[in-house]
């Protein structure tokens, strides 16, 4: 009896000591210190760390790793911490860290990966604490409303609390606009065009210019035959398309660009004729432009010459329309039709350059193993093989046969046409002449793919069309941007001008046209 | 709309108000819904408020409806005092002195006294614990959010606001003001009102079954108005004419109609989901209001509630609500019948002084919600109450905005809306708003 109880208490004594050496354990590998003697490997880590406000408390509490990248206790902590453990120290024996891109790991797609929503309102109970500002009040109301979508989470808007990120801000983003270069010359007109020549445009009150490609009509086999690879049925069937003259820029709209109309036409306040017809009149010439955005629209990829991006059709629409007004000259989105015909340069093939889309193309086992050969696609091309996750400036790539950049990827572009999967079937047989896609509709044509796209999708007729609410989701103002898209980074737009009067079209060719 | 997380002080700061929120009363009926009869929990009211240490409010606002809610509070309970008044004319803060001093015997000194329009702040800064905001509704979301700023209890007059800018400022205030354990009541005083909370316990313990539908009235006389003087500025002239500027008031359908639509959201445990009405400006002699309202307001589940409100002299007068249940209807205020009309419950008044049945409550529901809110402050058990309010008001905007444009209006849009009414400059000068009732629609052009 004695002999069992005394191995009954050793029993004890050792289940005590271990259960104690594994919550010492647990302890000790849930230092900053521990975490940060691995994850030295990208050295900002820690250095952002101690920038950021997690860090800066007021009150000197210094918020440590796993309480951000561990749940709460009791709310799968342990579990989370075996699964993070484990793949971190598979990581460390296997991987070389200089592979990793670190900048686009800390980007919120990956960070949200491993920063628990829980943990944020464990300490953050009370998400209205005093000084909360008008911005923070609505954003914060609507966090807590039904309305909430599933993915906001508190990192959407506050993605540097753990580690500073240089020139990111989520707030009323008035200084997104610099002054501009003061040392280039200021244009005092628009390029005047007199015939059917490439002319370089110049923005009246600005630096900027731009190039604008003579795009020759003609006709031309829209969409994809079923036996092109990755071809989509949405892409056919093949239409006989006849397309006018117009010009095209020879590059995507470019922040410099977009900027010189932001600047010029910003509207600091929204309007809202919610109460009827109170105030009457108010001009309708004047264009009013985009309201500041809130956020980093950017995403601190740099602005100049890369494509502007985060911009809503409804901004991309009343961009041209001031274009126009400053140019004299009409300028407007193209219609897909156009996009194609454009794009294609006179080709025929799956892209503008030769090659086959299999064998760029990097999904798939066979891709991963066999090393393809894609010099031929990288000349031409930002896609998801080169791109490093981010647009890239026009200089990246060699132009298409028209003299036009980045017609398959960097950015997809919108075209004014509605989308429908079914639009190319529900076109009159024979020849068509200018399309312009159905009358109706909710979403836009984007054509071109982007950066993120795999060498299937920037095919010259691959089709794809914007997801405005998607688009919209983490914007927390109220009411939501009509200028600027919250999560939508992919998307940007090239402008093309018409052939006319006003460009050089004489009376003769209007003439004719007129038979 | 109440999907956020209810902390544990909105489940118990519930004491000073008994079951009125109606955030909390959803779950608890559909909880046990197998159950023939549900328990519908509402605290015993208090005849007077506890004894404590001195309470110093300051009054905000000291027109007649302010003066009136001094003296309510004064009344409402031992060691209750006015130590402060701010108000942006001099001659409002003169008579409510002398009011306050004939009927309570309470001086406020010179020193304590504050004019303009940061008067507010002032009061606020003199030392006060708790501050009573009557000003016109257009000022409160503004004044609720600096008292919470500096940590003050609040008394507030309905409506919290008049467009939904106000509105989310209000709701904010509310959940920083529950953060930081204050007490805040606001003026709709039938969710003080002894009958209408016993028939609100009724009906939600499901003695006249499911709510199908519902009414609501404020059908009443003109209310006043002030004619423009020349020793006025424009500004000085609309304060004084407030009732009748939209941008002031919120119109009347927000200042006074939000009663019984606030009650009609407070029996049914839910906001209209949208509105379609209209209203017209008929007799009305200054401002740029409307005088009567139609409204068609549409919960979940398709549920109609219709809500009326009018204000002109020689007609038809009715301020009540009427809500329809399956298994009967009841008037909200003491009685429920069933579905041929027979009574199935009718409260009872104390009785009165010659020992006749009464017909009256002995504490007036205006002196109640005061009760209510020091005793919520002496017990340290904190409610805020705004937040309901401001979706009250909400839910009124919304009718309003439906009559003044002809069109259909949501809650979800008129909850992300940044309307904001009322000039941006604030001076005893020229106000630059709009100064025209708004017409809904298209006019007839000839030739079209």
């Amino acid at each position: 009896m004695k002999k069992i109880r005394a191995w009954f208490l050793a029993g004890v004594v050792v289940g005590i000591i271990i259960i104690a050496s594994g919550s010492v354990a647990v302890r000790r590998t849930s230092t900053n210190e521990y975490c940060a003697s691995c994850h030295e490997i990208h050295p900002q880590a820690t250095v952002s760390w101690k920038k950021s406000v997690h860090y800066n408390t007021k009150s000197g509490n210094h918020t440590g790793c796993v309480e951000c990248h561990l749940p709460p206790y009791g709310k799968g902590y342990m579990a989370a911490k075996i699964k993070t453990g484990a793949r971190d120290v598979w990581s460390k024996w296997t991987k070389d860290p200089a592979s990793f891109d670190w900048e686009e790991r800390s980007r919120l797609e990956h960070a949200q990966k491993y920063v628990y929503e829980s943990s944020c309102i464990a300490c953050h109970e009370n998400l209205f604490p005093q000084g909360l500002s008008k911005e923070g009040e609505d954003a914060h109301i609507y966090y807590t409303s039904k309305n909430k979508p599933e993915d906001l989470r508190c990192i959407n808007c506050h993605l540097d609390a753990g580690h500073y990120i240089e020139g990111y801000v989520h707030a009323g983003n008035t200084a997104f606009v610099k002054p501009m270069q003061a040392n280039l010359p200021v244009y005092t007109a628009p390029m005047v065009v007199r015939q059917f020549e490439s002319f370089t445009e110049q923005i009246p009150g600005s630096t900027i210019s731009f190039g604008m490609m003579k795009i020759p009509g003609g006709k031309f086999r829209m969409g994809s035959p079923g036996d092109e690879p990755f071809h989509s049925t949405e892409e056919g069937p093949v239409l006989e398309v006849q397309v006018d003259s117009f010009f095209m820029a020879e590059v995507e709209v470019t922040w410099d660009e977009y900027l010189a109309f932001y600047a010029q036409t910003a509207a600091e306040g929204r309007t809202t004729d919610s109460e009827g017809l109170r105030a009457t009149g108010g001009s309708t010439d004047a264009i009013t432009g985009a309201t500041p955005p809130y956020g980093q629209p950017d995403q601190g990829w740099g602005k100049g010459k890369r494509p502007a991006i985060s911009i809503s059709y409804h901004a991309a629409e009343t961009y041209c329309k001031w274009l126009s007004l400053v140019t004299g000259k009409h300028y407007r989105l193209p219609t897909e039709a156009e996009w194609e015909y454009a794009c294609r340069g006179r080709t025929t093939t799956p892209y503008f350059f030769p090659g086959d889309p299999k064998r760029f193309e990097k999904t798939g086992i066979r891709a991963r193993i066999s090393s393809n050969d894609t010099a031929v696609i990288n000349t031409y091309a930002v896609y998801a093989g080169n791109s490093r996750s981010k647009t890239q400036e026009p200089d990246f790539v060699a132009p298409n046969p028209f003299g036009l950049k980045n017609m398959s990827g960097n950015v997809a572009e919108f075209c004014s046409d509605w989308y429908q999967p079914d639009a190319y079937s529900k076109y009159p047989a024979g020849q068509l002449v200018n399309p312009k896609g159905p009358t109706l509709g909710t979403e836009r044509v984007i054509r071109g793919g982007s950066y993120k796209d795999e060498a299937g999708r920037i095919r010259s007729a691959a089709r794809d069309y914007t997801r405005t609410e998607a688009w919209l989701r983490t914007d927390p103002q109220m009411p939501k941007s009509i200028w600027w898209y919250s999560d939508c980074f992919y998307v940007g737009f090239r402008v093309v001008c018409e052939y006319d009067e006003l460009t050089g079209k004489n009376r003769q060719e209007l003439a004719k046209e007129g038979n | 709309m109440k999907n956020y997380r209810i902390s544990r002080r909105n489940f118990l700061g519930t004491s000073a108000a008994a079951g009125l929120g109606s955030l909390t009363f959803p779950a608890f009926v559909t909880g046990c819904s197998s159950e023939p009869r549900k328990k519908v929990e509402v605290v015993a009211f208090l005849d007077q408020a506890p004894d404590g240490q001195e309470l110093k409010a300051g009054l905000i606002g000291c027109g007649g409806r302010g003066t009136g809610a001094a003296i309510d509070f004064l009344n409402a309970g031992p060691n209750l005092k006015i130590v402060a008044l701010g108000d942006v004319l001099l001659d409002r803060i003169t008579s409510c002195r002398e009011e306050l001093k004939k009927q309570k015997g309470a001086e406020v000194p010179d020193e304590k006294c504050f004019v303009g329009f940061d008067a507010f702040q002032k009061v606020l800064d003199s030392g006060v614990d708790m501050v009573i905001l009557a000003t016109p509704p257009f000022f409160r979301p503004e004044h609720f959010a600096a008292a919470v700023e500096a940590h003050k209890h609040v008394f507030m007059e309905k409506p919290v606001c008049v467009d939904p800018v106000g509105a989310r400022s209000v709701i904010a205030s509310a959940r920083k003001a529950q953060g930081l354990e204050l007490s805040v009541v606001t003026g709709t005083q039938r969710r003080h009102q002894r009958d209408y909370v016993a028939t609100y316990k009724n009906i939600a313990e499901g003695m006249m079954g499911e709510i199908v539908s519902a009414n609501c009235y404020w059908n009443g006389g003109k209310l006043w108005h002030r004619d423009p003087n020349p020793d006025w500025t424009e500004m000085e002239y609309m304060i004084r004419d407030w009732v009748n500027w939209c941008w002031l008031s919120g119109d009347h359908i927000v200042e006074q109609h939000v009663h019984n639509l606030d009650v009609i959201n407070w029996f049914t445990g839910k906001y209209p989901v949208k509105a379609v009405g209209f209203g017209s400006r008929l007799r009305r002699v200054t401002g740029d209001q409307y005088d009567n309202f139609s409204i068609d307001y549409v919960f979940d589940n398709n549920m109609h509630v219709h809500s009326m409100c009018r204000q002109i002299n020689g007609c038809v007068n009715d301020v009540s609500e009427r809500v329809q249940g399956t298994k009967g209807y009841s008037n909200c205020i003491n009685t429920i019948w069933d579905l041929t009309g027979k009574e199935l419950w009718k409260y009872e008044y104390p009785a009165a002084d010659d020992g006749q049945p009464g017909t009256d409550l002995k504490i007036s529901p205006y002196v109640q919600e005061h009760i209510d809110l020091v005793n919520s402050i002496r017990t340290g058990k904190p409610f805020v109450e705004a937040e309901n309010t401001a979706m009250s008001t909400l839910v009124a905007i919304m009718g309003r905005v439906s009559a003044y444009t002809g069109k259909e209006v949501t809650l979800d849009e008129i909850m992300n809306s940044d309307l904001k009414l009322g000039p941006k400059v604030f001076a005893l000068g020229p106000v630059d708003v709009p100064k025209e009732a708004p017409l809904p629609g298209e006019a007839y052009v000839p030739g079209t």
